[in-house]
């Protein structure tokens, strides 16, 4: 029987694990392949960073690993779970139970305060609780902050009311598309700390960043160009498992 | 706010976006409230002329060629003769006299017992005795022309006679403008004799034909007609009225069916991005419909309770200033009501939850 994913990978322990993942787009002007291939795995509990240039195809690897988006070919699997085997239903219960996004537009509802929004999550994962949404709000530092509207915040705190949102539900991946990116120095090192708490923590981080500096923060690389993945292998013993 | 429900989320969405909100009311209640206001009117209508006089009231009237003359003094005993056993007859004198106050009134003369069976319809809230030879009947705008009801001075050329009135008479018709009087009081104060004998002929239009040929063999000298005629060829252009009243209802609807699809499409349009991080939370594909369509809804809804009071005020003001009747509300017409709004709302959904099923978490998180 072969073996769909490179052993080099350490797919045993893999909370991500791509093997040949190919994504095209095809529209009016043709066909654009955004992913070429790619094959690699991510243990739970490392913090992975995506980088390389602009159209290297970093937010459709992401959209893929968030169940956003479908394979246009290859193996992709999820906690273990086959993605491609889901129905459209149960990929939307997946999606709420295994990843947390953190967006680089933040993307909170404009008519919900801060801890509303987060609630809001809890409302379509399973129930709501505002004792654990306050909690979540606290841990990001915006436990004072929580009836006010998105309006009210600063880029750099709805980012971290976006934080506390994508852990509410206590996902094991953690995804952010270029989580700084909206952000000057003094949120950008704000947020870096919340996500090396979080790591510490043992959440298992994808990250998409131009930012050398926040890239140095993750323990691996993966380097995409034109479709395809640059990637070394899980080095050192494998890290803490997420709590 | 310590727990989010579809129903919090839907308020906070409807009273965030209170401009967009309220205009697809606006719509909805301007519809639910020219078709209230339409059926209503028409509802009262359709019920006067079909039913009330259709079914009941003269089908013949027996009108004196000459009208200074009056009918023959035994009038009524012929028009009963020929008309047949079955049939109901009322006999009219009318003349002209003047209030206390002043204003000329039609002063009609008549048997109440004989009236009371012909127009059952009147609306009549208490009857003179027929024993009681003062006792008037007072339509319920000539009322208004004298200064006590209970003790009534009239003035015909230059004889005074004291009446008082018993009830009040309703008809939304001429017989609202006139006071009634027993015949016997009217010959003896006004010297007219009776002019008029309306005939109630039951049965078909045959029998009708019949009775009409017997009388006028029986009344040479006297016109003898058909209401019937009458009274069908104002229902014909009800009929008409109808179709018309049909055609102006799907305009409006049509109308305010395009207006709040422009508004529903908007609003889904401009927050594509709050569904699609919806759908990103985990919010499945039904979820994110059933909040989009009990928005609608709601809208449609409140458009027809906020309609229905506004269409069936204007209802009765129309009928006041025009008719001098008041329509008061009907709430059968509210099924239809709401159905028509339930059926715009429907139509003004279709596009939205086309571009809601389309929708592309993925594709519009993503970037700009
Ligand atoms: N919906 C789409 N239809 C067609 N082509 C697309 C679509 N989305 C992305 N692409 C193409 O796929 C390639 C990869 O896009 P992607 O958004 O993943 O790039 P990226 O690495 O995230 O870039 P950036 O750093 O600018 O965000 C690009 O060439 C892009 O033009
Ligand atoms: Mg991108």
């Amino acid at each position: 029987m072969e073996n769909p994913i490179d052993l080099e990978t350490r797919p045993d322990c893999a909370v991500i694990a791509l093997h040949s993942v190919t994504r095209e787009y095809t529209g009016h002007a043709g066909t654009v392949r955004a992913l070429d291939h790619a094959s690699f795995s991510i243990v739970a509990g490392e913090w992975v960073a995506i980088t390389g240039p602009s159209g290297s195809g970093k937010s459709t690897l992401v959209n893929l690993i968030g169940c956003l988006d479908r394979p246009t070919a290859g193996e992709l699997r999820i906690d273990g779970e086959d993605v491609a085997k889901m129905s459209a239903t149960e990929l939307d219960r997946f999606r709420a139970d295994k990843i947390g996004f953190i967006f680089q537009q933040f993307h909170l509802i404009p008519y919900l305060s801060a801890l509303e929004n987060i609630m809001l999550a809890q409302y379509f994962h399973s129930m709501t609780d505002e004792k654990e949404a306050r909690a979540a709000l606290e841990r990001v530092g915006m436990g004072h902050r929580a009836e006010h509207l998105p309006s009210e915040l600063s880029g750099g705190e709805q980012q971290r009311v976006c934080i506390a949102r994508a852990l509410i539900n206590n996902p094991p991946i953690l995804l952010a598309d270029e989580p700084t990116g909206n952000l000057d120095a003094a949120n950008q090192k704000i947020v870096a700390e919340l996500l090396q708490d979080l790591h510490a923590h043992g959440h298992t981080i994808v990250m998409v960043t131009h930012d050398p500096e926040m890239a140095g923060l993750a323990q691996r690389k993966i380097a995409l160009s034109h479709g395809k993945v640059f990637c070394h292998p899980v080095g050192g013993p494998v890290v803490s498992l997420r709590k | 706010m310590s727990r989010l429900s579809m129903g919090a989320l839907l308020r906070r969405s409807l009273i965030h976006r209170r401009a967009r909100s309220f205009s697809a009311l606006i719509a909805l209640t301007v519809s639910a409230a020219v078709v209230t206001a339409l059926l209503t009117l028409y509802a009262d209508l359709d019920s006067k002329l079909h039913h009330e006089f259709r079914t009941f009231g003269a089908n013949i009237v027996v009108t004196a060629s000459d009208s200074s003359k009056g009918l023959p003094s035994d009038a009524i005993g012929t028009v009963r003769t020929a008309a047949g056993a079955d049939a109901n007859a009322a006999e009219f004198g009318y003349a002209v006299a003047t209030t206390d106050r002043g204003t000329p009134v039609v002063v009609a003369g008549t048997d109440f017992s004989a009236v009371r069976t012909l127009n059952s319809w009147w609306k009549v809230d208490a009857w003179p005795s027929t024993a009681d030879p003062s006792a008037a009947l007072l339509g319920q705008r000539a009322a208004q022309f004298v200064a006590d009801e209970h003790n009534l001075q009239l003035t015909f050329g230059d004889r005074p006679i004291t009446l008082h009135g018993t009830g009040r008479l309703h008809t939304g018709g001429d017989e609202d403008s006139r006071i009634y009087v027993p015949m016997q009081v009217f010959t003896t104060w006004t010297w007219a004799k009776p002019s008029v004998i309306e005939v109630q002929v039951p049965g078909g239009e045959a029998r009708v034909e019949s009775a009409i040929s017997r009388l006028r063999q029986a009344m040479p000298e006297a016109k003898v007609q058909p209401v019937r005629q009458l009274v069908e060829g104002e229902s014909r252009i009800v009929d008409k009225t109808h179709a018309l009243m049909y055609g102006a209802v799907l305009l409006i609807a049509l109308t305010v069916a395009v207006s709040v699809l422009a508004t529903l499409s908007a609003s889904v349009l401009e927050r594509r991005r709050d569904f699609a991080l919806m759908k990103a939370l985990g919010g499945s594909h039904s979820t994110l419909m059933a909040m989009f369509l009990l928005e609608a809804l709601i809208l449609a809804v409140g458009g027809v309770v906020a309609g229905f009071v506004i269409g069936s005020a204007a209802a009765w003001t129309i009928s006041q200033l025009d008719f001098h009747t008041a329509t008061l509300p009907r709430l059968g017409v509210m099924p239809l009501v709401l159905l028509l709004n339930l059926l715009i709302a429907a139509f003004a959904a279709l596009l939205p939850v086309r571009v809601l099923r389309r929708l592309e978490p993925a594709a519009l998180l993503k970037g700009e």
